[in-house]
């Protein structure tokens, strides 16, 4: 299959699996969690973020070969997601889940100004500029909001261990790694982390919200 | 088209395949699932003197393997006399935390480099000065983190409670219980509906004394309901005394469950009204003198197996009715049955028989094996019994088990 093809699956796969997810038990391979749920989940709009740590610093490279450093969105909130884009379950349903909270951002007019979203490939050997591009693009992603990074294994395997983040490979080309999102503060701290099969795009704007009022 | 039509098939057929991955019950649902059977049970093993060090067992369950049913190794935790109890996996599978009851220690323990030789990455020597807590007792993962309960404060007395953790041992937050329920047990999350429900025990000055002593008044009869993502306590219902487990239905977004009453002998369900409001009711007697020790479900959500460690049997109870139990099936697997591990697929079931080094009335220790039908009903394997009395320090009680 040509990367073009490959991409474009993805990309219907997304839109697809975010239909089914109600019916799925779980569309993910053996790295995933347990099953997805079924359908909305119940909302909080008074989450407790607590503290967990600070967001580990990094420099990467976006599709267009600009250098993103983490440490620059100081001020606003980031929502940081590790994924690969020939990963055929999971990542496409969350990245579509990020489309949709992308448009409620934008919407909201938080986008970039406020909030910056930033999906890192953990596959930097098949997912290279151009397919990454491909990718953003399919998922209509706001060029400045919502950024695709991409680094040599050698410079990125830091950054994944900083984030207790790992890979491996498993059979028929799929990738096995923690199916985790970071949400970081204005001020560079992880407030919450998500599990990509439970993570439901319209508490993470809550969520959000939350955290920009704390910094007001 | 056609070409499309063939790209989606091999994509459902992919999905099909991935979904085939083995989710096993009673895990934190954000816990990753294991790819196919079980090779290794983890084992926590409390020295039964109390004069040699405590470790944790890995046996042998892959039946294709030579040294299948046998213990491989052991991993010495460095010190005797801590009670290692209850553990739980990271969120990634790729640690073990294990911590103690009688003593201070809390052990993160790798699992990924080598399943077969684990191997102890930290030792957090005082939990209790890092959280004001003692005697940490569920490990609950959540996304990128581990939430603990707590069944005492540092004195030993109540208010127990919950702390969270980063998944390497950085402590996040603590919740203490209230005053008006300060027992605390097990916790456990339905992230659908945003529900955290926790249960209640007896703290560390009443279970550290020989159980003949024991205060049975000095224990908890409360399950706390908590909104998850506010950790804020929302409602306490109350249960017969000692409600242990807390076991929601593995059914997505279903808002309700079951406990076991370890002093009532029955078993009880919660579930949420009309109004929002969760309540609870008795669903069944296990008779008198049963002290269901622990409460396991199968994955189809259809059976709820219960260990009844003073009448050392494991009962089956069809939960078809989730309100309304019917007992469908009795084994008895040896003396004092305690702890049980469901298999992802549902066919076997794990079994250790020692409950807390000051309860346990049993001196032959073991781990067993028992096969689940398709019909429920279970049947002992003869020719599975990890001898847990043979160890080069001698008898070792064994408790809480982890498949991988």
């Amino acid at each position: 299959m040509t990367p073009g093809r490959r991409l474009s699956v993805g990309v219907l796969a997304g839109v697809w699996l975010l239909a089914a997810a109600p019916r799925l038990a779980h569309p993910h391979g053996p790295g995933a969690s347990r099953p997805a749920v079924p359908g909305r989940q119940a909302l909080s709009s008074s989450p407790n973020l607590g503290v967990i740590r600070p967001a580990p610093d990094f420099t990467l490279v976006d599709f267009k070969g600009r250098s993103v450093r983490l440490s620059e969105f100081q001020g606003r909130v980031v929502l940081l997601a590790f994924i690969y884009t020939s990963c055929p379950g999971a990542c496409p349903l969350l990245t579509q889940r990020m489309a949709l909270l992308q448009a409620r951002l934008r919407e909201a007019r938080l986008l970039p100004s406020r909030v910056g979203l930033l999906s890192v490939t953990v596959d930097p050997e098949r997912d290279s500029a151009e397919t990454l591009a491909r990718y953003a693009k399919g998922f209509g992603a706001d060029s400045e909001g919502w950024r695709f990074l991409r680094e040599s294994q050698e410079r990125l395997r830091p950054v994944l261990t900083a984030y207790d983040e790992w890979t491996k490979p498993i059979p028929g080309g799929e990738i096995d790694h923690p199916a985790r999102l970071y949400l970081i503060d204005p001020r560079g701290r992880i407030r919450e982390i998500y599990s990509l099969s439970l993570f439901d795009e319209r508490q993470a704007y809550l969520d959000i919200q939350a955290l920009l009022r704390e910094s007001r | 088209m056609r070409r499309g039509m063939m790209i989606c098939g091999c994509l459902f057929a992919g999905l099909l395949t991935a979904g085939a991955a083995l989710a096993e019950p009673c895990l934190s649902p954000y816990v990753k699932r294991l790819a196919g059977p079980e090779k290794y049970l983890y084992v926590s093993a409390v020295d039964a003197d109390a004069k040699d060090n405590d470790f944790l067992a890995v046996i042998d369950v892959n039946p294709a393997s030579a040294t299948y049913g046998r213990a491989l190794t052991t991993v010495d935790l460095g010190s005797a006399g801590n009670e290692p109890h209850h553990m739980g996996f990271t969120d990634d599978r790729t640690k073990i935390w294990m911590g103690t009851l009688l003593s201070r220690r809390l052990f993160i323990i790798d699992v990924a480099a080598d399943p077969a030789t684990p191997k102890i990455v930290k030792t957090i020597d005082d939990i209790t000065a890092l959280t004001g807590l003692h005697g940490p007792h569920t490990y609950y993962a959540l996304p990128g983190r581990m939430l603990l309960t707590f069944l005492s404060s540092a004195d030993g007395n109540p208010p127990g409670g919950m702390a969270e953790f980063t998944n390497d041992g950085q402590l996040i937050r603590v919740f203490k219980n209230p005053a008006g329920a300060p027992y605390a047990y097990d916790a456990a999350v339905k992230p659908q509906i945003n529900r955290l429900i926790t249960s209640s025990f007896t703290p560390l000055r009443n279970y550290s004394k020989p159980l003949s002593q024991w205060d049975m008044k000095d224990g908890g009869n409360t399950l706390l309901v908590w909104d998850f993502k506010e950790r804020k306590l929302l409602q306490t219902l109350v249960t017969d005394p000692v409600p242990l487990e807390v076991r929601w239905s593995l059914k997505p977004g279903k808002a309700y469950g079951w406990t076991n009453s370890a002093l009532g002998d029955s078993l009880w369900f919660f579930s949420r009204g009309k109004n929002g409001r969760f309540s609870t009711r008795k669903a069944a007697d296990l008779g008198k003198g049963c002290l269901p020790a622990d409460l396991r479900q199968s994955p189809d959500d259809r059976y709820l197996y219960v260990s009844c460690f003073m009448k050392s049997e494991i009962q089956v109870w069809d939960v078809s009715k989730p309100d309304r139990p019917r007992l469908h099936d009795i084994v008895v697997p040896g003396v004092s049955p305690n702890m049980m591990h469901v298999s992802g697929d549902g066919k076997r079931m794990y079994i250790t028989n020692s409950l807390l080094s000051t309860m346990d009335y049993a001196q032959n220790f073991w781990v067993r094996l028992t096969h689940i039908g398709p019909d429920g009903r279970l049947k002992m394997d003869p020719f599975f019994n990890v001898d847990f009395t043979k160890f080069p320090t001698g008898p070792a009680r064994a408790h809480d088990m982890l498949l991988n």
